[in-house]
């Protein structure tokens, strides 16, 4: 994906919200968009989901396949969890029962039939997280995807972009909380009144650190990883166990 | 772009925002047939024309019913074009449905007499299925989507049903900038049935300003995604 020379305005009168953005995006990249309150991080990532057109400038070769997780769900809709991601199923040409592994997995079965309107923060974002992996895609694009998720939950961002980037996607994903540890070897691009820099070497592990393979059961895996995370690790993935390593431990490895 | 469609069909009836049109509906063929009973196609093109402003309100209300950003998933499912069409095809489906309502109400009413009641029923098919496409495009461009706020959208909605009316008068200096309504009704109310050339211009007449308008809002929805 190219981004060329994107400059963004909500009206004419409007003071531009991204001034001449240029950067490259390759398959498997997963890129952490930083930058304060306001510095255009929904902006750039609404143009680069294209929900938004820029006002000068284009992205080229965007996947055909665009997930879009916005910041807020939008909840004020008459339909109820189950209801909701069956019709986006519809929408998306899938037969309705293409959702319920996403609701078996986000853990939405117990709000299934729970009035959108109804559901607390974090499980209006888990439906919006669901709607947006429907269809495996090429871009997925998380807007503060942790926002409102309670510490399990949060595990499930990296084991998913790690999912997407393995399958050749590319990941966008803006962050405030810090959680961006979370996401290995993922780029970063940051934002400073509407001006983008990128870095253009993916970010290295800490100097003093081993890799340690850890092997824990099923049901404890959610908590496993809150305890290690609360003792200071970095977890930097969770993978069946059988499979080979993932590419990204890998290079981790080898950059040490 | 069909379960799209039917998606926001459900949302527009189960939010509840289709009750008050309904009743508006209701309101309008309750005064047309209380008066007693007229030729078919006479009643059936006042009750196109009448219904024009409230086919728009239909298509204006279906069109904002779904938030902003759940427009925006919408077109990342389906596309920009596709995106478009089922909004005007989940209005075009809610229409047809007042439409068939006001092509029973006035059998209910005792609001038809008269000779040659066949081809006066088809007239009035034509008559609605004429105001329902104007009003698909008059509501389109009073949708939140094009006017980005809420008064601007009343405005457009507002003046464009009461302009179809003025302008659509018999000694109108511009009678081609509304869709012909009021020229429709015109001519099925006079005795005789009007003739094949004289429908025939009707129907250009409304799909050229059906293409001029759609075509503004294809321009401006793409202008302002």
């Amino acid at each position: 994906m190219l981004f060329e020379g994107l400059w963004f305005r909500y009206s004419r009168r409007a003071p531009w919200a991204l001034r001449g953005a240029e950067a490259t995006a390759a398959p498997g990249d997963t890129i952490v968009v930083l930058g304060p309150n306001g510095a255009g991080k929904s902006t750039l990532l609404q143009l680069a989901a294209g929900v938004l057109r820029p006002t000068r400038g284009r992205i080229r070769d965007r996947p055909s396949v665009v997930g879009w997780v916005p910041e807020r769900f939008p909840a004020a809709q008459p339909f109820t969890a189950l209801g909701y991601l069956h019709a986006m199923s519809a929408v998306r040409g899938l037969p309705a029962r293409a959702a319920d592994p996403w609701i078996e997995r986000l853990g939405l079965a117990a709000h299934a039939d729970t009035p959108l309107a109804d559901l607390s923060k974090g499980t209006a974002q888990k439906v919006g997280l669901a709607q947006a992996l429907l269809t495996p895609p090429g871009l997925l694009v998380l807007d503060e995807p942790w926002e409102g998720l309670d510490a399990a939950s949060r595990t499930l961002i990296p084991e998913i972009v790690t999912e997407v980037t393995d399958a050749g996607g590319v990941v966008l994903v803006s962050d405030h909380r810090g959680e961006i540890a979370n996401l290995p070897g993922a780029r970063h691009w940051t934002l400073a009144a509407g001006e983008l820099r990128t870095t253009t070497t993916q970010a290295k592990p800490e100097t003093d650190e081993l890799i340690v393979e850890v092997a824990v059961r099923r049901h404890e895996a959610a908590a496993a990883v809150v305890q290690l995370r609360a003792a200071g690790h970095r977890v930097l993935g969770v993978r069946e166990n059988g499979l080979s390593v993932r590419e990204k431990h890998t290079t981790v490895e080898e950059d040490r | 772009m069909i379960a799209l469609a039917w998606m926001r069909v459900a949302g527009f009836v189960r939010s509840g925002r289709c009750l008050a049109p309904l009743v508006a509906v209701l309101v309008v063929l309750s005064i047309l047939y209380g008066g007693g009973p007229s030729r078919a196609a006479a009643a059936y093109g006042y009750s196109a024309a009448a219904l024009f402003a409230v086919l728009a309100w239909i298509t204006k209300l279906v069109l904002d019913t779904e938030p902003d950003v759940q427009r925006r998933l919408a077109r990342l499912a389906v596309g920009p074009a596709r995106e478009a069409a089922a909004g005007l095809l989940a209005a075009g489906l809610l229409g047809a449905g007042v439409c068939a309502l006001a092509m029973l109400a006035p059998w209910a009413f005792g609001g038809i007499s008269g000779p040659a009641i066949g081809v006066g029923i088809l007239l009035g098919v034509l008559a609605h299925l004429l105001a329902l496409a104007g009003a698909l495009a008059l509501g389109a461009l009073a949708g939140r989507a094009v006017t980005r706020r809420v008064m601007p959208g009343v405005a457009v909605l507002v003046s464009g049903g009461v302009l179809a009316v003025v302008l659509g008068l018999s000694d109108s200096i511009a009678p081609w900038l509304v869709p012909p309504v009021m020229a429709t009704a015109r001519a099925l109310s006079e005795d005789a049935a009007p003739a094949a050339g004289d429908l025939l211009w009707l129907v250009i007449r409304t799909l050229l300003w059906c293409a001029a308008a759609l075509g503004i809002y294809a321009r401006l929805r793409r202008a302002r995604a």
